[in-house]
């Protein structure tokens, strides 16, 4: 059992011991001041203790339950700031404000690093079983709300689908090679290529549902219509990263490049998200709708980065979810802060009542968009380095086309936001809480955009690959010194 | 030398301060000074940068660089030639009618305004500075928001659909452009295992000549979009069209001669056997460009439409300069784009300037106005007929050396070319007697009953010296023919002592 337990990352327990906290305390007395600082506390607990020393652990995999290397640091350390961001949201909000919500997101985000973290199936299952049903919770938060029932029961419906035919891809899984770690089967076992490729596509089916990838996203724009933004911000971030990564984690050890049954449809889907991700946020007014689109075509851009093994890869698709958390979380924030309907026409105008919060709206969409200075130009040309390195040459195109049309529908918005209002009429504002978020986001997508260099050094070689090499393997480049001597 | 990146943050922190003074503020004129100085500083700052550039040590006289991204091989390199230099005085001389004359446009919220165009002319200095083909790219992507949101905030009645025109266009283009730079970037990394984004470096790439083609057609698409080269216009004649006076100023003036230095630069110079073996199809995008633009401006009511179409004419002899492949075709190239800068960017003074006074661009609602506005119809003659080239003005040593060089290569290009040269005499002068000859129109007297005021005494400064100017360039083109030809690509400049 200890052996078992050597690679349980602290900030686990950490987690676990704020929830049963905040239970008690609700059990006690109920008050959402200190529900929330006990819970963020616990996030930054947390958080600080993805710095502390490991255990000792074997470095292999092998026999483990949890994995903490670089890559479950990297993506914990982004799923607990952005979980932060969603409860700074949430603080004084109408409608969604009370302990059990606190509770939830606490539990939310444990199944998330559960997940990211995980090298074993069950132990990714419960994981994902722990997000999911949390979540479940959090969508259906306004009861009053008329869209909200229908959300909530959309996503049991979807996401109690997708778990089945996960577990079942899971148990092909275990069939076949008779071991429970969470990694793609190998297509050269003694049984024959069936079994492994039908327990892979199970398995990515049931991701891609829960990662709303195309086709298996048509549930994401209503559920995040329906729940409450924060929620929303939620489901687009915390829990699409935490999927990512355990998508990332499962092909760790296959060569996608290699044009086998699981590269293909991972290349598949990942063309028809980005085309139909963009498509869809074309056609919306409502801007919660808008997003989701936008968030299901940037699950498409991450799967190329996926698709494209080698240096850059995973590197970076690293880079790409801290922007896509950074501008996404920014704009909900910016969203829950403004107080007006989530439709474009209520945005009309926005220049010239609050600039400010316009201003970093404008910056949260133009980084989604990918333009300097933001650090969304930086992330996509790094997948597009990673892309052409890889040589994957159609799914540039489909990057650079349906990019034009993302281009169109996020400028869309800021062109809304510099029109005339049609009248004065303002509401309350949002708490100096989320003000503070906003504008923190703001700058950071922005700095980071600048000076990308820090996270470009974080992010090289997280999860190490199946040594694939190509012909030339990477130096750290120096062209300064190649330039400069003679 | 640190003044080079001066050149990208002062325009930039100018703008900043612009915003600033006038936050909250209606009808202040305090951003427009700020602009102002700005600009003056910007021109100090060039003139600074010319006394002291290195002269006589090879073709490169300036020098930057600073490491940025070093994980990636990405630098903040900034080196200066002769060409930059010319294009950033270009830059330099047509931000002062861009500011001094806009005040019509503002309208509200001036401070925003003055921001936008700095922070284009920013992102116009940076593209004609950065040697590091990230950062190249970075500013190129940099000065479009600006320019749409210009475009979108103070354009005229259709200026939505032209303003998202316009950034689709170049955006899309420009998203070409970084799948080639990054191609030729890993490609160079499979040869020699290094990962950079230098422009000295990449140019030493082996390449085979399928893949130099294809990366090669990538920058060319972006940058003939830029140009614009013709089949890629179609966004130019609406941007122009709808754009604020300041905006047509900038787009025609500065704007479109970052596609002709791109293909100078990271076209004929990064790929010169591609090129060179693209060159027919280029000449013939560049005559057809000449043509279609002339003919169409022949059928144009709309003064500023008449004007955008022309500019598409006279541009397709800056392509053909560059892809005639000889030093005379590439000086005649630069020339040509610096003499259609400051013509083009007068007339589009002047239409805008009709605009303001008698509420249309039509021609067909004109008429006269020599006897109402003679300062301006004169004015508006002399740059007509500069445009179309007449001896003595920097067009016409443009189009002639231009032409000459393409007829060393391709005589039946060059007679097309010329034909070219019929066409815009037609057009410019019919756009002269349409709008300043003849009777006045009907209704002219009788809506505006008060005279449209002429230019007053500030227009005609900034007029006259760009007259001066075109003037200079056309009796002696020498200076700029000196400095134009651009420094050649694997000539590695002189390390500045920065990295040991």
């Amino acid at each position: 059992m200890t052996t078992l337990l050597s690679g349980l990352p602290p900030s686990l327990p950490i987690l676990s011991g704020g929830i049963a906290l905040l239970l008690l305390c609700i059990a006690w007395r109920r008050s959402e001041g200190r529900a929330i600082v006990i819970a963020l506390a616990t996030l930054l607990l947390a958080f600080a203790s993805l710095w502390w020393p490991l255990l000792p652990w074997p470095g292999d995999p092998m026999g483990m339950l949890f994995v903490p290397d670089g890559w479950f640091t990297y993506i914990a350390a982004l799923i607990l700031l952005s979980s932060t961001a969603t409860m700074i949201m949430a603080w004084r909000e109408t409608g969604t404000s009370s302990d059990e919500f606190y509770l939830l997101l606490l539990l939310g985000t444990l199944g998330a690093l559960v997940m990211a973290g995980s090298a074993d199936m069950v132990i990714f299952f419960l994981g994902l079983e722990t997000l999911s049903l949390s979540l479940l919770g959090l969508i259906a938060w306004r009861r009053t709300h008329p869209t909200a029932d229908e959300a909530a029961i959309k996503y049991l419906i979807l996401a109690g689908l997708s778990s089945a035919i996960l577990l079942f891809g899971l148990a092909l899984s275990h069939a076949d090679s008779g071991s429970l770690r969470f990694a793609a089967p190998s297509l050269e076992g003694p049984e024959g290529p069936a079994l492994p490729l039908a327990a892979t596509a199970l398995v990515l089916t049931g991701l891609f549902f829960k990662l709303s990838a195309v086709p298996f996203h048509t549930w994401l724009p209503d559920v995040m219509e329906g729940a409450p933004t924060p929620v929303a911000s939620f489901i687009a971030v915390t829990s699409k990263i935490a999927l990512f990564a355990a998508l990332a984690r499962y092909f760790a050890g296959a060569d996608l490049l290699r044009p086998d049954a699981a590269g293909t449809e991972l290349a598949i889907v990942a063309l028809l998200s980005m085309f139909g991700g963009n498509l869809l946020a074309l056609g919306q007014n409502n801007l919660k709708r808008l997003l989701a689109g936008s968030s299901i075509a940037h699950v498409g851009y991450l799967l190329l980065a996926l698709l494209s093994p080698g240096p850059f890869g995973l590197a970076s698709a690293a880079i790409y979810l801290a922007a896509y958390a950074a501008a996404t979380s920014g704009a909900f924030a910016a969203l829950g802060g403004a107080s007006v309907p989530a439709d474009i026409a209520g945005w009309r105008g926005m220049f010239r009542h609050r600039p400010a919060l316009a201003f970093a709206m404008a910056i949260m969409l133009i980084s989604l968009a990918g333009i300097p200075p933001a650090i969304g130009f930086f992330a996509k040309t790094y997948i597009v380095i990673a892309g052409v390195s890889a040589r994957r040459i159609v799914l540039l195109v489909a990057l650079v086309a349906s990019s034009i049309i993302g281009l169109y529908y996020y400028l869309n918005v800021v062109r809304a936001m510099m029109e005339p209002a049609p009248e004065e009429h303002r509401a309350a504002r949002g708490t100096p809480a989320n003000a503070g978020l906003i504008a923190i986001l703001a700058i950071v997508t922005v700095l980071a955009g600048l000076f990308p260099e820090t996270l470009v050094r974080q992010t090289h070689s997280l999860l190490r690959p199946a040594p694939i090499m190509r012909e030339a393997s990477l130096r750290p480049a120096a062209p300064h010194d190649i330039l400069y001597r003679e | 030398m640190i003044a080079l990146p001066a050149l990208i943050l002062l325009p930039a922190t100018g703008g900043l301060t612009a915003w600033l003074s006038d936050r909250g503020r209606q009808a202040s004129s305090l951003s427009w000074w700020v602009a102002i100085t700005t600009i003056l500083l910007q021109a100090l700052l060039l003139l600074f940068i010319t006394c002291t550039a290195e002269w006589g040590h090879g073709p490169w006289l300036a020098h930057f660089s600073t490491p940025w991204i070093p994980a990636l091989g990405i630098a903040a390199r900034m080196d200066m030639d002769g060409l930059s230099l010319v294009m950033l005085w270009l830059t330099t001389l047509l931000s002062f009618p861009c500011v001094i004359l806009s005040a019509r446009d503002v309208g509200e919220q001036p401070g925003l305004f003055h921001l936008l165009l700095l922070a284009t002319i920013a992102g116009i200095n940076g593209v004609f500075l950065a040697t590091d083909l990230f950062l190249f790219f970075f500013f190129w992507e940099l000065m479009l928001v600006p320019m749409y949101v210009l475009i979108l905030q103070w354009g005229h009645e259709d200026r939505r659909r032209a303003a998202i025109k316009f950034f689709l266009f170049t955006q899309g283009s420009g998203l070409l452009m970084l799948v080639a730079i990054l191609g030729l970037v890993i490609l160079h990394q499979h040869a020699t295992g290094i990962v950079t984004f230098d422009y000295f470096v990449l140019a030493d790439t082996p390449l085979m000549p399928t893949t130099a083609m294809v990366l090669m057609l990538g920058f060319f698409v972006a940058f003939a979009v830029k140009l614009p080269v013709v089949p890629l216009h179609v966004w130019l004649p609406d941007t122009h069209t709808q754009a604020p006076t300041a905006g047509s100023v900038l787009l025609a003036g500065i704007l479109l001669k970052t596609g002709g230095y791109g293909l100078i630069r990271f076209v004929a110079l990064l790929f010169p056997e591609a090129a060179a073996r693209f060159a027919p199809v280029a000449l013939a995008l560049g005559v057809a460009g000449i043509l279609y633009g002339a003919w169409l401006s022949l059928a144009q009511d709309d003064m500023k439409r008449l004007i955008a179409y022309s500019s598409v004419s006279h541009l397709g002899f800056v392509l053909l300069g560059i892809f005639s492949g000889s030093p005379m075709g590439m000086r005649g190239a630069v020339v040509q784009m610096v003499a259609h800068g400051l013509s083009t960017g007068a007339l589009f003074v002047i239409a805008g300037s009709l605009q303001d006074r008698l509420h249309t661009r039509d021609m067909r609602r004109m008429g006269g106005l020599w006897q109402a506005l003679p300062h301006l119809s004169s004015v508006g003659l002399f740059f007509a007929i500069a445009s179309l080239g007449l001896p003595g003005m920097g067009n016409f040593v443009g189009e002639f050396l231009t032409l000459l060089a393409t007829w060393r290569v391709s005589p039946p290009m060059a007679i097309l070319g010329t034909a070219g040269l019929v066409l815009s005499a037609v057009y410019s002068l019919t756009m002269v007697g349409r709008a300043f000859l003849g009777p006045p129109h009907a209704g002219q007297g009788t809506i505006h009953t008060p005279p449209p005021a002429d230019f007053g005494p500030r227009q005609m400064t900034v007029l006259s010296l760009t007259m001066a100017l075109l003037l200079l360039l056309g009796t002696y083109p020498q200076p700029v023919l000196d400095l134009s030809l651009p420094a050649p690509a694997h000539a590695t400049p002189q390390p500045e002592g920065l990295h040991p």
